[in-house]
């Protein structure tokens, strides 16, 4: 399965590890459909960023293509 | 619901209808159509409508005797079309643009004798349909007494043309025949069936007595005969009416030769009546145009102007007021459908999920319907079967049903008698919207009728049910409403007294054994309290809300109310039964927010005065959406006094979820004087935002309540990211199903908010 990767940039640190957030291959789901995609996460404690063009972007339109299986 | 019943369900719908000229004509030509075409000077195009239904437009055309004429419905308006003249123009103008397709050569020997427009039409459609026919004629030409009768309306061209195409079917003409009684019985003996034209077959020559032919298959009493065309008793002759019988005997001839029934499904042939409906009303007249040149006919310019005074005669009546059938384009027959066709969808997408939810299930189109077609039970049935099959969308209605199982939960329900008392005559039921928008009216309403009403009035704050209705889920549905009704048992079975329209509506169909009553007409029973305002002097527009659109007593109370208090009211252009929905009915704004914002916007446009009032919670949450002064009739009833009704803001839906809760623990603590228990930890942060960001989280369905919790869990555990340029601090949490995003930074005394959002997609469980 492809990986597509949302990894960006950011300013966001993790305040429990008081770390740069790096690119990570995370599974994200939804109703059944399971999807290999690339965010910016904390190395240590794996706190994954989801930043808001992404979640009221692609996710909420891959959200109500599944929906509509 | 199975094809059988859907196709029940559609035949229901009018729209398709024939309009009345179609109908009214023995062919069924597309005269709506053919005035759409000339009025937009598309000659060719009209051309081809002739050509598909006529036989030889070029004779037909020039010299229909339009028995259309007085259906038209532009004589209710003005004078009736003049269809048969622009028929004329259009062939006179234009030469064949469509040749209809011949089908294979089929067996079967068959003769026409006589060749007058009916022998002609019926010779030429059997040879359409792969059966040539032998035309026969004593005259030396074709069309039978139709040369003498046309005169020069038909140049002599025109039976050259005719002939070349019953030749290009494979027609054989015999003219110049013997058709003397032997010729004829030879003849039968030839050919397999017959048709006679008595036009031009003089009926002495049969060698059989013919009798009366059947008005619907034409037959003639002897087997594989049949007979029509000519003049009708005490009726001038007819071109039609060659046409109709020609066409009619053909058919039947067709069918004689398959061995199949002559007369079966043939309502439908010749002219028909029609269900069509199309209302007149508002519709400027318009006076027919008249040929300068009588004998010419019509000019182009002339033509053009005569066939734009076509109506196009339509129903629509329910798409015309209905903003949910405007926006998809659809009228009920195609929308029931499309529905349907959804829901069997096994593999693909299913692209009409958002269609059925976006209905309001608010009956108006019903109301509307001549026919009374039930859209709303169709949309409601086709939500119940995604419910059960698990296609339901769940972000379709998951908001609604997520505060409808607040609402009935521990933080906001509560069911009690009277304080001081252990039983109830009646039982207050505000509804949860009411709950939600208007906390402190509902506690001086309840209180009001405590000291109006004898025997005890307790209190009941809880939900009707109807979101879990709406959104087609009958088993919780079911499952809400048992128990609310035994809680009701559990009280004595007091009367409900039920604010809003919607529970009425639920608990009268659904919960039969309930004693309820309408507050508005028990407020109408007692002695109103002193309004603490100064009235308006503008009337203000009265909007009943889609579910009091059967409840007839509960919108004469209201308006028996305004008058008591002396609030000056006006009607709305279309309200009563016939009152558009605000965009919460069937969850249509959960379901389509855009949509749920144009159908608001729609039922404040029909206000008569600058501004409104209306008696149901919802109505005024989102008719105040639209930025108009509305009030609620409780307000000037019960509200504070130093709150003007009419400049009330929205209340949004965190503010409503608040409400609810704060009500309880109120209430409770005044007016039964309960220990309250400490509310939960999250619920104590203190949050602040600009009004933008309040307005962004009430469109993403994200309650105050579910930030309240991402900064606790972010705060109590230290899992958050945090921005060193700003002071910013991102976090996430996941309550049930739904991860909520706050990007906050604390303050003072607690955290100011500047982003939240949300998903459904599951990040790995660990990880979140």
């Amino acid at each position: 399965m492809s990986t597509f990767s949302f990894a960006e940039a950011t300013e966001w640190r993790c305040a429990a590890c008081d770390q740069p957030l790096q690119p990570a291959k995370v599974k994200v789901t939804y109703l059944n459909a399971v999807f290999n995609v690339e965010l910016m996460v904390c190395p240590a404690c794996d706190f994954i960023l989801v930043p808001e063009n992404l979640a009221m972007g692609k996710m909420l339109e891959v959200e109500q293509l599944l929906e509509d299986k | 619901m199975d094809q059988s019943q859907l196709r029940a369900l559609e035949a229901r719908c009018i729209q398709e209808e024939m309009p009345f000229c179609t109908a009214s004509c023995p062919i069924h030509v597309d005269a709506r159509g053919l005035m759409a075409l000339l009025t937009r000077g598309e000659l060719r195009e009209a051309r081809k409508i002739l050509d598909r239904t006529m036989p030889f437009p070029e004779i037909l055309g020039r010299i229909c005797d339009q028995p259309c004429h007085p259906f038209c419905k532009r004589g209710e308006i003005g004078d009736p079309l003049w269809i048969g003249p622009l028929e004329r123009y259009c062939v006179s103008v234009t030469d064949t643009v469509l040749k209809p397709p011949k089908l294979p050569v089929k067996g079967g020997a068959v003769a026409v004798l006589g060749a007058g427009f009916s022998g002609m039409t019926a010779a030429l459609d059997l040879s359409r349909k792969g059966r040539p026919a032998t035309l026969i004629t004593a005259r030396t030409r074709l069309g039978g007494s139709l040369p003498d009768r046309a005169g020069s309306l038909l140049p002599p061209e025109v039976f050259d043309q005719a002939e070349a195409t019953l030749k290009r079917y494979g027609a054989e003409i015999v003219t110049g025949a013997s058709l003397d009684r032997q010729t004829v019985a030879a003849l039968l003996d030839k050919y397999d069936v017959l048709y006679f034209d008595w036009d031009d077959f003089t009926i002495d020559h049969l060698p059989f007595i013919p009798g009366t032919p059947d008005p619907i298959s034409l037959a003639l009493e002897r087997d594989g005969c049949f007979g029509g065309g000519g003049v009708e008793d005490g009726k001038p002759f007819s071109i039609m009416h060659q046409a109709e019988n020609g066409r009619r005997a053909a058919l039947s001839m067709e069918r004689y030769l398959q061995g199949v029934s002559l007369t079966a499904e043939r309502e439908k042939e010749g002219a028909c009546p029609t269900r069509m409906y199309t209302v007149t009303e508002g519709i400027p007249p318009a006076s027919e145009i008249v040929p300068d040149n009588p004998i010419a006919g019509y000019t182009a310019e002339e033509a053009q102007r005569e066939a734009a005074r076509c109506i196009y005669c339509e129903c629509l009546e329910c798409v015309k007021k209905c903003a949910y059938l405007q926006e998809y384009k659809e009228y009920p027959k195609t929308l029931v459908r499309k529905t349907y066709n959804n829901l069997s969808i096994v593999q693909g997408n299913r692209s009409a999920n958002k269609l059925t939810n976006s209905c309001s299930l608010c009956w108006q189109c019903t109301v509307i319907c001549p026919y009374d077609f039930p859209v709303a039970s169709a949309c409601h049935a086709a939500r119940q079967e995604m419910v059960a099959s698990g296609h339901m969308p769940p972000s379709a209605h998951s908001f609604a049903l997520e505060e409808m199982h607040y609402t009935l939960g521990e933080n906001c329900a509560l069911i009690r008698h009277q304080p001081g008392t252990t039983a109830s005559r009646y039982l207050f039921f505000p509804g949860c919207q009411l709950t939600g928008t208007y906390p402190d009216t509902v506690e001086r309403t309840y209180i009001f009728l405590t000291q109006h009403l004898e025997d005890g009035v307790g209190l009941f704050l809880s939900c009707c049910g109807a979101p879990a209705d709406w959104a087609g889920q009958s088993a919780l549905f079911t499952d809400v409403l048992a128990d609310l009704t035994a809680q009701i048992r559990q009280m004595g079975n007091p009367t409900l007294i039920v604010a809003c329209s919607s529970c009425l509506a639920a608990f009268g169909k659904y919960a039969p054994e309930l004693t309820v009553v309408s507050l508005w007409q028990m407020l109408d029973e007692l002695p109103l309290p002193e309004v603490l305002f100064d009235l308006p002097e503008s009337p203000l527009t009265v909007h009943d809300p889609c579910t009091a659109r059967y409840q007839e007593g509960v919108r004469a109370s209201v308006r028996s109310i305004c008058g008591k208090i002396g609030l000056p009211v006006a009607e709305t252009t279309i309200g009563a039964e016939l009152a558009d929905c605000c965009g919460y009915g069937g969850l249509l704004q959960f379901a389509n927010q855009p949509l749920g914002e144009k159908v608001a916007t729609l039922k404040v446009s029909r206000s008569t005065t600058e501004t409104g009032l209306v008696y149901c919670a919802m109505c005024r949450e989102n008719l105040v959406g639209t930025e108009t002064h509305i009030a609620h009739l409780l307000d000037y009833l019960f509200a504070d006094p130093e709150k003007n009704p009419l400049v009330r803001a929205k209340v949004g839906l965190s503010g409503r979820h608040e409400h609810r809760s704060r009500l309880k623990s109120r209430l409770q603590s005044t007016l039964w004087q309960d220990l309250i228990g400490s509310p939960a930890p999250h619920r104590a942060i203190r949050l602040e935002a600009d009004d933008e960001t309040w307005a962004l989280l009430n469109e993403r369905l994200i309650l105050m309540e579910d930030i309240q919790k991402v900064i606790h869990h972010a705060e109590t555990t230290g899992r958050y990211l945090h921005n060193p340029a700003n002071g910013r601090r991102l976090a996430a949490f996941k309550p049930v199903v739904v991860t909520y995003w706050a990007e906050y930074e604390p303050i003072s005394d607690g955290y100011f908010l500047h982003r939240g959002y949300s998903h459904r997609m599951q990040l790995p469980e660990d990880r979140a």
